[in-house]
């Protein structure tokens, strides 16, 4: 099975490299370049082994930034006159420096958009009410979620034994079985509901059923952490859209 | 302060009316003569306190505007169940910075600042940004500005507001020319 999600952790290319530079703790006008490099690629593969769908964007990144490796790598003829070269990163800085004004900027708007949202208006229609909900955040998005199912996937290596087995569990029984624990406990982390399972085909199903019930909204996913637990939360309102069977 | 003249409490009408801010012409008008909307709204703003309302007057989009006051927002946020709740996402938050400072802008320059494609249209149908004419030169791209809905959905007055750019600006003002093209704004 594969499946195709946009890497939507980070914003962008810039958004990453600017995750990597304050994680690393480096100056962003002296980036080593070769370093930064290796990190951003070795995130592309792991996108990669994840099947997930790589956007151009960062593919272009990850040309830019081998170009400039290489140009920081040529030697240069005594001639020149060291002040007039310029260094191969300055594009790549000024970029990085554009983009992180606005991105601090929006965490400013975030906080605006927070504070206003305590007051409603006495008249006429609260501006979110008919508002899309694809424009808006979910607590988690689908990449936390693919990262948690590969978790699972591991712990449940592919059987090498040969035979045809039925498969006993159809999508409709696992939502089924999803409700049921959420009827016991309004709260369950999504690693203890795979925990239980014995078979990968299991694991992809319950998966599976786990996305239809966010699609329907009768549970909600949020993360505290990049990459902690993920919590499953039961909603009070999901809507009753019937199940397709299996 | 508890006693409010006839013109206090037609503002107070209108302000329970009005579907969008309420500006002082709009009062000048429905009053049919000047009036100082600015200390009539501060004069109500201490009446609304002194009576313990539930209400107060916010200065939003070059206007005034009754809305309820924080302390009722649990009540009110299970009235609208969880719609209330929904918030716009990073790259919508982002994009609206771009268009805020920098309008009228093109996609191109939104693109060029945030590394990737920028989906505008859900933006323009919420209201928040719009089309503002288009710039002169290849292709004549349109150019996006932000709306009067905008500042209202930040609690922002007007443009003037808006949250100041930190001191990343000095340091990149003194090397950076312009990205993307130049501004050729029509209007």
């Amino acid at each position: 099975m594969s499946y195709n999600i946009k890497l939507s952790n980070f914003e962008g290319p810039l958004d990453l490299l600017l995750f990597f530079i304050k994680r690393d703790e480096i100056n962003i006008y002296d980036i080593p370049i070769a370093h930064i490099t290796r990190e951003y690629l070795e995130y592309l593969n792991l996108m990669q082994s994840l099947n997930l769908h790589i956007a151009g964007e960062f593919i272009l990144m990850a040309s830019m930034l081998m170009r400039i490796k290489v140009q920081m790598l040529l030697p240069r003829t005594e001639t020149e006159n060291l002040n007039e070269i310029e260094d191969p990163r300055t594009e790549l800085v000024q970029m990085l420096v554009e983009y992180q004004k606005y991105r601090d900027l929006s965490h400013e708007f975030g906080r605006l958009e927070e504070e206003q949202r305590q007051f409603y208006p006495v008249n006429g229609q609260v501006l979110t009410q008919n508002f899309d909900p694809d424009l808006f955040l979910a607590d988690v998005n689908l990449f936390d979620l693919a990262l948690a199912f590969q978790k699972v996937l591991e712990a449940h290596p592919e059987r090498k034994t040969m035979g045809i087995e039925t498969i006993k569990i159809n999508l409709s029984e696992q939502i089924q079985y999803l409700r049921h624990l959420f009827e016991k406990r309004g709260r369950i982390k999504f690693i203890e509901v795979v925990r239980q399972l014995r078979d990968r085909i299991e694991v992809v199903v319950t998966f599976l059923a786990l996305l239809e019930l966010i699609r329907t909204a009768e549970v909600r996913v949020s993360q505290k952490t990049v990459f902690g637990d993920i919590w499953l939360t039961k909603t009070k309102h999901g809507y009753e859209y019937p199940i397709p069977n299996a | 302060m508890n006693t409010l003249s006839q013109t206090h409490k037609i503002v107070q009408a209108l302000l329970f009316a009005a579907r969008e801010p309420l500006t002082s012409e709009q009062v000048n008008i429905c009053v049919q003569e000047q009036v100082d909307l600015a200390a009539i709204v501060a004069d109500l703003n201490s009446y609304f306190e002194a009576e313990n309302q539930p209400v107060w007057i916010q200065p939003l989009a070059e206007g005034y505007r009754l809305m309820t006051r924080s302390e009722y927002e649990p009540w009110i946020s299970r009235l609208f169940q969880n719609k209330g709740k929904l918030k716009l996402s990073r790259s919508a938050l982002e994009t609206l910075a771009i268009i805020a400072y920098k309008q009228p802008v093109t996609r191109v320059e939104i693109d060029t600042i945030r590394g990737v494609t920028t989906v505008l249209r859900p933006l323009i149908e919420k209201g928040l940004i719009t089309i503002n004419g288009r710039q002169d030169g290849p292709g004549r791209p349109l150019l996006y500005g932000t709306t009067a809905r905008f500042l209202e959905y930040f609690g922002l007055t007007s443009l003037r507001d808006l949250p100041r750019v930190k001191e990343l600006e000095e340091i990149v003002a003194d090397e950076k020319p312009d990205p993307g093209q130049a501004n050729h704004a029509i209007e």
